[in-house]
């Protein structure tokens, strides 16, 4: 294996654990402390969330598309498939953001809120750093670089892509739908 | 001037940093008054809008200051997607002294830069623990009050944990460790050289919480919530400063792991590895997947301190007891942290320094994975008084009882390695053999704290304070000592004092039991740790504590003159002084810049002293290597 991929995947296990600590106060306040969630009053908008989550996945495939044009060397769809998925992760953090602002509790009110904030919030700034590389790469692609023999600079942050939709639905399970 | 503060490099930093200061108390200001906060008052800035002010610096600023390093110029160079340039090596190894104060790739450099600093934050750490003894030196009040004394202890202990004996292995592991393998240089050397400059940046600001408002952080280096996010502003600068510790540590397990993993030389098997190899290979799949944990639970003192968010505040259904759950499933495995890379120089100074093949190869290296496995499944055994349910205790017992097993395979095969060995009995085995002894002393009495009714008895005694330095200072810093001292020719291409040593090694040896080896006692009888004061009946012993405590500080002394003195005029060291095996004691001293010349083959284990005709690795690339490995494999193959 080559060393980038292998470093990624190691820093994805240390990223599954920063998680996993978070999953640990969820776990504590909700299910050893037996707090109410959501909190008395409070509404989770499970539609609107799934609807995001439908985004993110669907980011995922996009993604897939440019890597698979440019394997084939077909530029365009690289291009193309780097725009879309740039787009849908944005789309994805932007609701999330919307969500916020129309929640009704905040992290402060009681520590059901601060888990929310904690958790969504974790994988948000995990989705800014993934839009980050994401944008590294478009802007490359953009200016010519690689090619079907030449891909590794775009395959590494891919996979760092695809651990942060699965994170989400993992996230949206617990915190949402549970 | 300009010139200096455009280019990658300290002037730069410094420069940037002020930025980075100016930046943040704009954005607090900024927000403070879009939000109606009160900012500017009597003609200054408020206390509060200052407090602000100061915590964001010390999250962001650090950033600033490696950016104007240069630690991130290749990548921004990257990110706007620039043409790619081929690599010039213009940053890699080092010709003068200033060469060790920038951004540098060598894996060399960075290893005696991480020894440096390391050793550095220790003495900063040994004198306040010289403190901590004068003022114990009799009962009462001597000349620091009960916070203060807290404070002192709390950093003695993070400067020793963070930014001593966790970075100073990663700093002997990177110079031995791609030398050992075969490699030309560490898999991404650029993060290292990242990780390096992080580690600095930590201790600086875990002792600079000395001079923030209301005193440095005092809550001990476990900073408890809910007394941590109700501490004064000082303690922020553990919390920060852990976090910088922490991805300093976790980028160089990664880099570690994928050295170990993709860049051995042709021929390195894993089950022909050094087992230092293995040491680090184990203790960095601990960092990957505990220290993630303890950023985590810094980061929920974080929330809770500076934004009233609630993981900690039971009257809003938060959970105080999940501090330390989150805290010691790091915190726990760091101890095995801070121990297995030792373990892996003592087996390496035994087998060379007893002329024998390590007893039990195979073991010692599944022991190891043994304990990185067993290490998760233990960390309660540090709440038996917290109030957890009551049934997690035994079980924890049970498996701490268990980890003595593998560690007792170390131990016994080591002593198996001595066995009819022909022993040299020079500076480095003296501090082995300190090692083994007094490191079954501390795991003993690590045995008798697992059992529940024994660490009740004695939570919070010094007999705590005696167990944690028997494993601490009598295991991993004699581990650390016979590395420096074995591998210092390697390093600087001297010799060391071989008299001064040994001076070294008993005065430490004989104080260091007369400072600690009493702490038994008094904690047996009672005496609480972490408080400034104690009854009239421990003054004796403290005393003489205090007394031999001065002693094991003076001797440090010693330690510190020989390797400047040597390291500017000792004699020249051959390359290989110690007549070993291992790849690194094949090239010169200090070995060339890029390694290896050529690749090297590696054609047997690494520890078969004493059989006739062994090779463990030729420096020739595999091809022109091979009709002269048939006679070296062979005598191999035999002795294995």
């Amino acid at each position: 294996m080559d060393p980038a991929t292998l470093g990624m995947l190691l820093f994805i296990i240390s990223e599954i654990m920063v998680f996993g600590a978070f999953f640990t106060a969820y776990f504590f306040i909700r299910v050893v402390g037996g707090a109410e969630w959501p909190a008395e009053g409070d509404h989770l908008p499970k539609l609107i969330a799934g609807f995001n989550t439908a985004i993110l996945v669907s980011s995922s495939f996009t993604l897939h598309y440019a890597q698979e044009a440019i394997r084939k060397d077909n530029r365009l769809g690289l291009q193309l498939g780097m725009v879309a998925t740039f787009l849908l992760g944005l789309t994805f953090l932007f609701i999330q953001i919307n969500e916020y602002v129309h929640i009704g509790f905040s992290p402060q009110d009681h520590a059901q809120g601060t888990i929310f904030y904690g958790l969504t919030g974790l994988h948000g700034a995990h989705v800014s750093i993934g839009l980050m590389l994401l944008a590294f790469v478009t802007i490359r692609s953009f200016r010519g670089h690689y090619s079907s023999g030449h891909h590794l600079g775009f395959e590494v942050p891919g996979i760092y892509w695809h651990f942060v939709d699965v994170m989400w639905i993992v996230v949206y399970l617990t915190v949402y739908i549970i | 001037m300009t010139a200096r503060l455009r280019a990658p490099g300290l002037p730069r930093a410094g420069f940037f940093l002020v930025l980075g200061t100016l930046f943040c108390a704009a954005i607090i200001i900024a927000a403070r008054e879009a939000y109606g906060f009160p900012v500017f008052a009597d003609g200054g800035i408020t206390t509060k809008a200052q407090n602000a002010i100061l915590l964001l610096s010390l999250l962001i600023a650090p950033l600033w200051f490696l950016i104007g390093l240069g630690a991130f110029d290749y990548w921004f160079y990257w990110a706007a997607g620039k043409k790619e340039r081929a690599e010039d090596h213009s940053g890699h190894g080092a010709t003068s002294w200033t060469d060790y104060f920038r951004v540098n790739t060598d894996h060399k450099v960075i290893g005696i830069q991480y020894v440096v600093t390391s050793f550095f934050f220790m003495m900063i750490g040994g004198l306040l623990a010289m403190l901590v003894r004068a003022e114990l030196a009799a009962p009462g009040s001597q000349f620091v009050d009960a916070n203060a004394f807290n404070g002192l202890f709390s950093v003695h202990a993070s400067l020793m944990i963070f930014l001593f004996i966790i970075p100073v292995f990663a700093g002997l592991a990177n110079y031995v460790l791609p030398l050992m393998i075969g490699a030309p240089d560490m898999a991404f050397p650029r993060l290292n050289a990242l990780s390096f400059w992080m580690l600095p940046i930590a201790g600086i600001m875990m002792t600079a919480s000395f001079v923030a408002p209301g005193g440095s952080f005092s809550t001990g280096w476990t900073a408890y919530a809910p007394l941590s996010t109700s501490a004064p502003l000082g303690q922020m600068f553990f919390t920060i400063g852990v976090q910088f510790a922490g991805v300093s540590s976790i980028a160089t397990a990664l880099n570690f792991l994928v050295t170990i993993i993709t860049m051995r030389a042709p021929g390195m098997s894993f089950w022909r590895m050094p087992l230092l190899v293995w040491a680090n290979f184990s203790t960095s799949l601990l960092v990957v997947i505990a220290t993630p944990f303890v950023a985590a639970s810094q980061f929920f003192v974080l929330f809770d301190y500076a934004l009233g968010f609630n993981f900690f505040r039971p009257e809003k259904d938060g959970d105080v007891l999940m501090y330390q759950h989150v805290f010691w499933f790091y915190s726990h495995p760091a101890v095995y942290i801070m121990m297995l890379p030792g373990f892996g120089i003592i087996s390496e100074i035994l087998s060379v320094k007893s002329r024998k093949p390590i007893f039990g190869y195979r073991m010692m290296a599944f022991s190891l994975l043994a304990i990185v496995l067993l290490g998760f499944t233990v960390w309660a055994h540090h709440m038996f008084v917290s109030g957890m349910q009551d049934w997690i205790r035994i079980p924890m017992m049970v498996t701490t009882a268990i980890i003595a097993v593998p560690t007792g395979i170390k131990i016994f095969s080591w002593l198996a390695t001595l066995w009819k060995g022909v022993l040299h009995l020079d500076t480095p085995m003296l501090w082995a053999l300190g090692f083994l002894t007094m490191f079954t002393l501390g795991g003993i009495s690590g045995v008798i704290l697992a059992m529940v009714p024994m660490d009740i008895y004695v939570s919070d005694t010094y007999f705590i304070v005696a167990h944690i330095h028997y494993v601490l200072y009598g295991g991993s810093l004699f581990t650390i000592y016979a590395g420096v001292y074995y591998w210092f020719p390697k390093m600087t291409g001297r010799m060391f004092d071989e008299r001064l040593g040994k001076a070294h090694f008993w005065l430490t040896f004989v104080s260091f039991n007369a400072t600690f080896g009493p702490m038994h006692l008094v904690g047996v009888k009672g005496m609480p740790r972490r408080v400034a004061d104690y009854a009239e009946e421990f003054a004796a012993w403290n005393l003489f504590i205090s007394l031999s405590s001065f002693v094991l500080g003076l001797s440090t002394l010693i330690f510190l003159y020989n390797m400047v003195s040597s390291w500017r005029g000792g004699p020249r060291a051959s390359a290989n002084p110690w007549r070993a095996f291992t790849l690194e004691w094949q090239v010169s001293s200090p070995p060339p810049i890029f390694n290896f010349d050529r690749i090297p083959t590696v054609v047997g284990g690494p520890y078969e002293y004493g059989v006739p005709g062994h090779v463990h690795g030729i420096m020739e690339p595999a091809e022109e290597a091979r009709p002269k490995q048939a006679a070296g494999a062979s005598s191999a193959e035999e002795g294995v």
